[in-house]
Order: C-alpha cells, then structure tokens, then sequence
C-alpha cells in the first residue's frame, strides 16, 4: 500500500471508530492504567523518546498525544487494528511522514536526548542512523553486492568504480568486507556469497527481505523501524527474520509493527498496544501485556473480541 | 463478536471442568460415606471407579492441549486455560484420593482410635473443594483467599488426629500375640493415612484456590 493510500485507509478507519468504554480489567479508570504504564521502567538506557506526539493528516488526527520512551538495544513492537496509528508512530521516528504532503507532526521525537523535529536536522543523517524495512521486499534491481554497497557509495562512505581506480582512490577491499559482513549480520552470506553479482530479485521473497535488511546494515545505522518485515512470508522465511531480529537486538535498537500478535509476544521485549482513534493505550514488558494487560480493551483485542 | 467458535470452546471447557468437579465431589462423598457406613458395596464402587474421572481428566486435559496449540490464548483468557489445565490434574487426584477412602472402608472400619473425627476432617477437606469450585465459577478472589486461610483448620485437625493416634498407641498395653499386633499396625497405619489423604484433598482444594486467584488476578500469591 503506498504511503497515501495507507493515509487515508487510516483516516476511513479513524471516521468510523465508536467511542470504547473507559473500563479497565482492573476496575481503574483508563488514565489511571495509563499513569502506571507511563510510569513503566525499563531496564537499559532510553533511546528514542516521543513526547505529546500528534500527527494530523490533513483534518484527521491521526495520532494522539503520543508519550512514549523506547529502550536501546532492545525490540518493541507497536501492534494494533488497522488505522490505529502505529505505523504513522513509526514514520515519526525517522520523519518519513514529511514524505507525505498532508501530513503535519506536532511534539517531540528524541534520540539520544536529540530532538529530530527541528529545524536543521539533516534528513539524510537521520535515516542513516534510523534505518527502515518494508512489508514487501524491495531489493534494487541490481547485484546482490551492488544492494548493499550503494549506499555507502551514494554518501561517499566508499569510493569504487572506474574512476576511484584510475585515481587509485579505490575502496574494493572495503567494500568486499562491508558486503560480507552485512550479509552474514543478515544471516544471509552462507546461501549467496557464491553469487553475489546475481540479480537480487532472482532470490526468494524471504532472502530478499534479509538482503533489504543487509542493505539497511550497511550504511551503519542505530536504529532499525520494521513495518510487518515477515507479512509477506511464509513461516521458515519468517522464523529465519525473527531470529534475526532477536540477534539484531544486541546492537541495534529495532522497533517493528506487526499485525501478528503472536510474532509480537515471540520476538519483543516491550509492546505497545495503539487503539483505533491514534492512542497509545497501553505500553510494558511483553509479557505483561499477553499475560495481564492492564486495559480491558486491550485485553479485548489481543484475546480478539473486539470488534 | 469476533473467534465464536474459540469463545465456544472457552465456555465449553468452563462448564467441563465445573461438571468434572461436581463428579468428583460425588465420588468423595460416596468414600466419605462408606468411611462412615462402612456399605461395602458403596465402598467397592468408589474404590474401582476411578476409570470414569480419568477419561474425563484425559479428554479435558487434551482440550486444552488443543486450545494453546490451535488458538493461542493470551491474557484473561492464557490464564483461564493454563489455570483450568491445572485445576483439572488436583480434580484427578481427590477422586484418587476418593478412591482411596473406598480401599481404606473395603478393608476395616476407622473406629480403633473413637478421638479421631474422621468424619469431621472429611467434612471440613470437602467443603473446601466445593468452595474452591464455586470460587472457580463465580471468578470470586476473596472466596480464594478464604479457602487458604481455612485450610489451616483442616491442618490443625489432621495434625491433632495423628498426635492422638500416636497417643493411643503408646498407651495401649504391647500386643503379646504377633498376629493381633499386625492386624494392629495395619489398622494404625490405614487410620493415618485416611486422615493424610483427606489432609491432601483440602490441599488440592487450596491448589484450585491458588490457580483460581491467578485466573482472576494474574496474582501468583497463594501458589507459592
């Protein structure tokens, strides 16, 4: 779905969402709940921090006075019905929504205590350091080796080709380890390295999804946004990504929408429940969120009687 | 609403488990009543009749099986699941311990130490399980928390009971003849473990109890 497509799927949603029950499974009222959760501490050191986060598209309000504190090296995931916000909240977090003209973000994104909605921020240093994978695998249609090295390339990280080897200036060497070692962080070099000047769009759905977050390795990023990467997968792809994932979480702090429910109690550490309407309901350890949600309507819809 | 068919299948094992209950409690009654009459068919029937409870105990067991595997339960309903899996396996073990009772009449009557109430401590253990099974159905967490706290006196009976058997022994002249003195010890030793076993219903009544509060509450108190 394009980004403006996905836009006003959510605001339909949005029009059409009936007002829920303020009831909780504890019997306080919900803002009591959301003092506890905001209250949630972590183990580790925040990385990415939003605060009174709203996004509006166009008329709509799509997202809703946000709060929220992510902890490094961790995962997270946002899950959700359709139209609740959490893939507009993950847009937030490297400003791609300013890629969408109707769009307007109101608040606080921080990472590493640095605010990103200012003035000056350099878009492009930004998305290096918050990388993102897509629903749908979208490999270059280039070389194995090409998808990985053209970023770098692009921002002048490595010099190669023709001319760097005419000036002497060439980083082949470089480029060679960068592309295995982003490939074996992808869990990916033992099945291509015998072919990496093959077209990526030869390889299967879930091998292009790994090369996609190799490539986004590459330009050494700090934080990984994955939206619904495993969706378009069958299981062993799938298992292959959230393994991955798991192991990603060492380095890089990884935050990933996903509609499976099961694959957010699998792979994360924390979890974050938005509800139709663009709230943040309820957010802690994935355990407690699966085993005692606090919300009785985010009891509702992971135990799938909403609706 | 949305997964009728799985919250079919919850209230179903709901109703299960409340029926394997009540059947359960029956086969304690009928052992605690051959205990008291000492009706030797009645006593005969309890004692064999445990095939009944395991098949629904195997079956039940196997749905919930089914549940985690098939529908992945979370939250209320994870602990609902888990709790009532649980709960099932104490079920199984008072009607074992029913059948128990059943053995324990076929073989003797429980009248050689008169300061034994055993009828009292079987009352008292059977009370718990019916309170633990409506704490089950009506989701009432005090009622849990009651159950515990009255298991004490159960305790406190079983332990007195044991302490007046060992009494009776010591004072009771030494048996010269070897045969009176095996018959002796076997009645000594069926008395003290029908007062152990009915001790280990209530206990089982607390495990109900324990699992049930968790069901409620997500609050792991009472299983430690």
């Amino acid at each position: 779905m394009s980004e403006t497509t996905q836009a006003e799927a959510e605001r339909t949603d949005a029009e059409t969402a009936p007002d829920q029950p303020l009831e909780t499974t504890s019997g306080e009222t919900e803002e009591q709940v959301r003092e506890e959760w905001r209250e949630y501490a972590f183990d580790g050191r925040t990385k990415l921090a939003a605060e009174d986060l709203d996004v509006h598209y166009s008329d709509d309000h799509a997202l809703k006075g946000v709060s929220i504190e992510i902890p490094e090296n961790s995962v997270t995931a946002l899950i959700g019905p359709s139209g609740c916000g959490k893939s507009t909240f993950l847009r937030c977090l490297n400003r791609m929504n300013d890629r969408i003209r109707s769009a307007r973000v109101d608040g606080s994104v921080r990472i590493d205590g640095e605010e990103i909605y200012q003035d000056g921020v350099n878009l492009v240093e930004l998305r290096k350091r918050v990388g993102m994978v897509f629903q749908s695998p979208n490999p270059f249609p280039k070389s194995i080796r090409e998808n990985i090295s053209y970023g770098p390339e692009k921002h002048g990280d490595l010099q190669t080709g023709l001319l760097a080897r005419l000036l002497d200036r060439s980083d082949e060497d470089e480029r060679e380890q960068l592309v295995e070692r982003c490939l074996r962080d992808a869990a990916l070099w033992d099945e291509v390295n015998d072919r990496l000047d093959d077209n990526a769009l030869g390889l299967s759905g879930g091998q292009q999804q790994r090369l996609c977050i190799a490539r986004c390795l590459s330009v050494d990023p700090e934080v990984i946004l994955m939206d619904e990467p495993a969706s378009a997968l069958d299981p062993i792809a799938t298992a292959k990504i959230e393994d991955l994932i798991d192991q990603l979480s060492e380095e890089y702090t990884v935050v990933i929408v996903t509609h499976n429910m099961q694959q957010a109690a699998r792979i994360s550490d924390q979890t974050a429940v938005f509800l139709t309407g663009g709230e943040l309901v309820e957010y802690g350890d994935t355990d407690q969120v699966f085993e005692n949600p606090h919300s009785e309507r985010v009891e509702d819809y992971i135990t799938g009687k909403f609706g | 609403m949305p997964r009728t068919g799985y919250q079919d299948d919850l209230d179903d094992l709901r109703e299960d488990v409340l029926a394997m209950g009540q059947l359960v409690l029956g086969r304690l009654d009928d052992g605690l009543e051959a205990l008291r009459t000492g009706d030797e068919s009645l006593a005969r029937e309890v004692a064999e009749g445990d095939a009944t409870v395991n098949e629904h105990y195997l079956e039940l067991e196997s749905r919930c099986i089914d549940l985690f595997a098939l529908q992945q339960p979370v939250a209320g309903d994870l602990r609902f699941v888990a709790a009532s899996f649980k709960i099932l396996t104490d079920l199984e073990r008072i009607a074992d311990l029913a059948a128990n009772l059943g053995r324990y009449a076929l073989a003797g009557d429980e009248s050689l130490v008169p300061e034994v109430p055993v009828g009292d401590i079987g009352t008292a253990a059977r009370d718990l399980v019916a309170r633990s099974l409506d704490a089950y159905a009506d989701r009432d967490a005090a009622a849990c928390r009651a159950i515990h706290e009255d298991d004490d006196t159960v305790d406190a009976l079983c332990g007195r009971a044991s302490e007046a058997v060992a009494r009776d022994l010591v004072e009771r002249e030494a048996a010269t003849d070897a045969w009176e003195l095996e018959r002796l010890l076997d009645d000594v030793s069926r008395l003290l473990l029908t007062v152990r076993d009915l001790e280990r219903v209530a206990d089982h009544a607390v495990n109900i109890a324990a699992r049930t509060l968790y069901m409620i509450e997500s609050d792991p108190e009472l299983i430690y």
